[in-house]
């Protein structure tokens, strides 16, 4: 962590350390969220919740600085996510560069990572990175064409060919693409170097910019021994879009949580406001424990985060 | 039905018509999609291995098991023959399902075996077992070229690698599991 402040430090970049209780996050319905609650004793009492990532913080400090920044901050995501890879309390590196993209990002990465490895570092965790879009993994692995199959039906007769089982009800073409995606290309990824992954197909929604005239969007994914470890964006930084992208996303998280205890977070339409006077940036977010399980050679995160919550709940602390 | 994310190691479902057990148990999210669960399931009757991913919120057909006492008795080398400690009953698990079981249960001894309905699922050997030594090499004196280690067959005919100074007659504690030995029992 040390090596890794002073390089960003040398790079010119600004350090800084914002809350991990919030009043407000970006909708994100794939994240399950922690709340806690803020009593107050003259005033009505309401919900705060902790940061899944520190992204809502950061982007208002580069609106305000027009700076580049970083931040290792401690996040939180809840739910079923425990597992090898997995705690719901986890470290992360979150990094954004003003002035760069999404490809200035993979070579900024690869010098971080190559200048502050572990010594003893496996090869699958250690620059150069091997370099392949989704399209070309899904025609290697899973044999179809992403760009010709972009209606739900058609990629629903894709998945059907593969073998698999598939719900009666019909679903978003994201949805069946993952299903594609993680039983027939992830698992099949090259592992010997790590590995980005770019030009996510544009149904996955998320903050990233659309590429013009195809049908992705400008972002990568970073694996490293079979690991998803980094992801990147170029930061999508039109108000208009990022509001659109709001009222989509916000309803589509209240209507798949509608019916069960899982916390709906507020959110605050006010936010897209910030990117009126906002820098071209690239940002990414690292999985710290993650790294450090792959540079140390440990099979699980578990072995490296002390008091980790999944080891505790288990047993029965 | 059970939703794919409440399956757990050891969870019982039954997969077009076929009964499974899972093995293995890991949370994926693919960036920025929903939760999905990628399970390493067993068929026990077959043996056969199905590696499947699916989201936390589909559901899969679990199945309710029982585990019953047995005692092992003995195999003809097609079955394995057991007998139900409660109800003296006899029942019949194909080798085939099992390998190298055979080699790691004794006769005489009771095993927990899972049943669905009337269905033999698994044969639960615990992951540490005495056994004794029915056959030693003598070790060769000098003979380091090997790292001390020697063949021995167990009371069951299992072969394992120990080190030179056990002999036939003593007791040895095995992992069932990679088949290594562990440490030499003194009684």
């Amino acid at each position: 962590m040390r090596l890794m402040r002073s390089w960003f430090d040398r790079k010119g970049y600004l350090e800084v350390d914002t809350p991990i209780l919030s009043t407000h996050l970006i909708p994100e319905p794939t994240i399950a969220h922690f709340a806690t609650r803020f009593i107050g004793e003259f005033r009505p009492s309401r919900e705060l919740y902790l940061v899944p990532s520190p992204e809502v913080f950061m982007k208002q400090i580069i609106a305000d600085t027009h700076r580049s920044i970083y931040q290792f901050s401690h996040c939180f995501r809840n739910s079923e996510q425990i597992g090898n890879h997995h705690n719901p309390e986890f470290t992360m590196l979150e990094y954004y560069t003003v002035g760069a993209d999404e490809e200035d990002s993979i070579a900024i990465t690869e010098e971080l990572l190559s200048k502050t490895a572990l010594p003893g570092s496996p090869e699958h965790v250690l620059p150069p990175f091997a370099k392949m879009s989704v399209a070309e993994a899904c025609m290697r692995y899973a044999k179809f064409d992403l760009e010709k199959n972009q209606a739900p039906a058609d990629l629903r007769r894709i998945a059907q060919s593969l073998g698999l089982t598939l719900p009666h009800h019909p679903e978003s073409w994201e949805t069946t693409f993952n299903r594609i995606f993680l039983n027939f290309v992830e698992p099949n990824l090259p592992q010997e170097k790590p590995l980005v992954l770019y030009d996510y197909p544009k149904q996955i929604d998320c903050l990233a910019r659309e590429t013009s005239g195809r049908p992705y969007r400008r972002r990568w994914e970073l694996y490293a021994g079979g690991v998803e470890l980094a992801n990147c964006y170029d930061e999508e930084r039109d108000v208009q879009k990022v509001t659109e992208y709001y009222r989509r996303e916000y309803a589509a998280l209240v209507s798949s949580r509608a019916a069960s205890d899982e916390v709906i977070p507020d959110v605050n339409y006010d936010f897209p406001k910030i990117f009126t006077d906002f820098p071209q940036c690239s940002g990414v977010a690292l999985g710290f424990d993650r790294l450090l399980m792959l540079q140390g050679r440990h099979k699980t995160i578990g072995d490296l985060i002390l008091f980790n919550v999944s080891a505790m709940m288990a047993d029965g602390d | 039905m059970i939703k794919a994310g409440q399956i757990d190691k050891g969870t019982a479902l039954l997969i077009k018509g076929q009964p499974f057990i899972c093995v293995e148990r890991e949370f994926v999210n693919p960036g920025k999609g929903s939760a999905f669960v990628r399970l390493k399931l067993k068929s026990p009757s077959t043996g056969q291995v199905l590696r499947e991913t699916m989201k936390t919120q589909d559901n899969a057909e679990d199945i309710t098991v029982e585990d019953r006492d047995c005692q092992y008795l003995y195999n003809d080398g097609e079955q394995f023959h057991f007998m139900m400690t409660e109800t003296y009953e006899q029942i019949e698990v194909p080798m085939g399902s099992f390998p190298d079981y055979q080699f790691i249960m004794k006769e005489g001894e009771t095993y927990r075996v899972t049943f669905w309905e009337h269905q033999p699922l698994d044969i639960q050997v615990p992951t540490k077992v005495v056994y004794e030594v029915a056959e030693a090499e003598e070790a060769v004196k000098g003979d380091t070229v090997t790292g001390a280690t020697k063949n021995v067959t167990t009371e069951t005919g299992l072969v394992v690698r120990v080190p030179i100074f056990i002999k036939q007659g003593e007791k040895i504690l095995v992992n069932t599991e990679t088949k290594e030995y562990l440490e030499r029992v003194n009684k």
